[in-house]
């Protein structure tokens, strides 16, 4: 299966997952709870485990 | 009368399975999915007609939204003018006949009831759809019906499920196109740096959806396909942005025509998917909306993702088409069914009169070969139901040596699909073995079946 990797937002510290094909793109996330949109740098929590 | 959503929902308001609901709902605070879930819940299957949903602002919309209408194989066949007790094998086969149909379309003359309404400009807003959100992590609300392009070197249109997401602009969404087709015609748009015209389809005959869904070569026309499966020409209009160099359903209940951007990429998902795990967040593509078109009296169409029907979706195109292609070469087939437990397109379950052992994993190479998303197929003696899961998961519990029956490929195909197996396939030959002495299956004689009937026997 395609790797996936998860983050959680700043702001509503809800987590949630992206594809790993972005997990080093310079590009803003979105939350799908909250919207705040952040870097995957910005993330307090990541599971990118391979 | 051109066959049409209103149409259709009218035979399955006769049939007792229409549900309405006019209390006013907000699709985009999870009031639909919330109810559709409960239904579920219950193993309850109607089609449901949300006569006052409102728009993504939560002001009225004035435009209806249904949903379940492919929840069941009953309501699948009622679209193929057939009876609810040939929903199982054939109208799998009844789709098959019909993908190889070529009904050319007809342009309409006069208006299209799609666009009895049309916005256009600064009057756009696709806001004020009845869009719903379906599960807690989801980006947002999501139109789940069909997207088609247009081949910009043959000129065919095709027709696929895609989603659009709701970005909090009237005028701009989120596209994921996934499909093979779709994608290999954003190929060419992107290769000459041009925007791809491209139309939502949100509301049409039953038909005209299970008809896209057929799989038929690249080159064929989609309009012309479905055409076949609604028992008729498809009627097309000239569409409202680029005129006759795009057509439209005309008897659709809604349309948004857009173009896809060159080089624009678009956040979209996470989305609670067909496989009933969240597609994950990713970048695909955005859609300048050129134009929202519709009926007056529109009721707009939704797939309640990751449950019934849009399994139904999935397994009824492809079981008539696996039937064929075994016919074809082995002769013996003798069911295909493609179970809920596999989401309709992960898991293929047949049946064959088996004359020698080889042939159980002859027919499976087979069907893999027929649809990529076919994960696990399991072959089973002609006396399994294959419409009956606990007699198919019986034949693998009894007749399987796990050493020599489970055949694993690794690396073949891919899928989008986010399961655990990811580009593997496995093969289970699940059929009774005939190099041995082996046991019969039991049974009561037919007879004394036929004769001892409850009705009346039973005090």
């Amino acid at each position: 299966m395609d790797r996936v990797f998860w983050v959680e937002c700043p702001e509503c510290h809800k987590r949630y997952f992206c594809e790993y094909g972005i997990r080093f793109e310079d590009i803003n996330l979105v939350c799908p709870f909250c919207k705040k949109e952040f870097k995957v740098d910005e993330s307090p929590w990541i599971d990118d485990r391979g | 009368m051109a066959k049409d959503l209103s149409s259709f929902l009218s035979l399955v308001k006769e049939q007792g399975e229409l549900k309405t609901v006019s209390k006013r709902i907000q699709p985009a605070k999870f009031e639909v999915t919330g109810l559709m879930e409960n239904l579920n819940r219950a193993k309850k299957y109607p089609a449901v007609l949300f006569n006052a949903p409102d728009n993504v602002y939560g002001q009225p919309s004035g435009i209806r939204l249904v949903s379940n209408i492919f929840a069941n194989r009953e309501r699948c066949a009622l679209a193929f003018d057939m009876k609810p007790e040939d929903c199982k094998m054939p109208l799998s086969l009844e789709y098959a006949r019909r993908e190889k149909l070529h009904t050319p379309t007809v342009q309409i003359k006069g208006p299209a009831p799609v666009q009895e309404v049309v916005s256009t400009g600064k009057d756009i807003d696709v806001g004020k759809l009845p869009i719903a959100i379906h599960h807690e992590m989801d980006f947002g609300p999501v139109l789940t019906m069909a997207l088609c392009l247009r081949d910009p070197d043959t000129g065919t249109y095709d027709i696929s499920f895609a989603k659009c997401f709701y970005k909090d602009k009237p005028d701009y969404m989120g596209v994921s196109i996934h499909t093979p087709h779709l994608q290999r015609i954003l190929r060419k748009y992107t290769a000459m740096n041009k925007p791809a015209p491209i139309i939502a389809i949100l509301g049409h005959h039953p038909a005209f959806y299970l008809g896209s869904l057929a799989l038929i070569p690249f080159e064929r026309d989609d309009y012309e396909a479905v055409g076949g499966f609604l028992g008729e020409p498809l009627r097309l209009a000239p569409s409202v942005t680029w005129g006759d160099d795009f057509m439209v359903p005309a008897d659709a209940e809604v349309i948004i025509e857009g173009e896809i951007l060159p080089g624009v990429k678009e956040i979209v998902d996470p989305f609670g998917e067909v496989t009933r795990h969240y597609q994950p967040q990713c970048i695909r593509q955005g859609m300048q909306v050129t134009a929202v078109t519709r009926r007056q009296e529109a009721i707009m169409e939704d797939i309640f993702a990751g449950h019934e029907g849009h399994w139904n979706l999935g397994a009824i195109p492809k079981e008539g088409s696996v039937y064929n292609v075994i016919k074809e070469k082995m002769g013996n087939v003798t069911g295909v069914c493609m179970p809920h437990s596999g989401i309709g397109r992960l898991v293929c379950y047949v049946s064959i009169k088996k004359i020698n052992d080889g042939q159980a994993k002859q027919a499976a190479t087979l069907a893999l070969n027929e649809s990529w998303t076919f994960q696990t197929v399991v072959v089973v003696d002609d006396y399994i139901d294959v419409f009956n899961e606990q007699d198919v998961i019986w034949a693998m519990n009894t007749m399987v040596d796990f050493k020599k029956d489970v055949t694993y490929i690794e690396n073949i195909g891919r899928t989008v699909f986010t399961t655990a197996m990811g580009y593997s396939k496995l093969i289970i030959d699940a059929t009774r073995p005939m190099d041995k002495p082996f046991p019969a299956m039991i049974k009561v004689p037919d007879d004394a079946v036929a004769s001892m009937q409850p009705v009346e026997w039973l005090d």
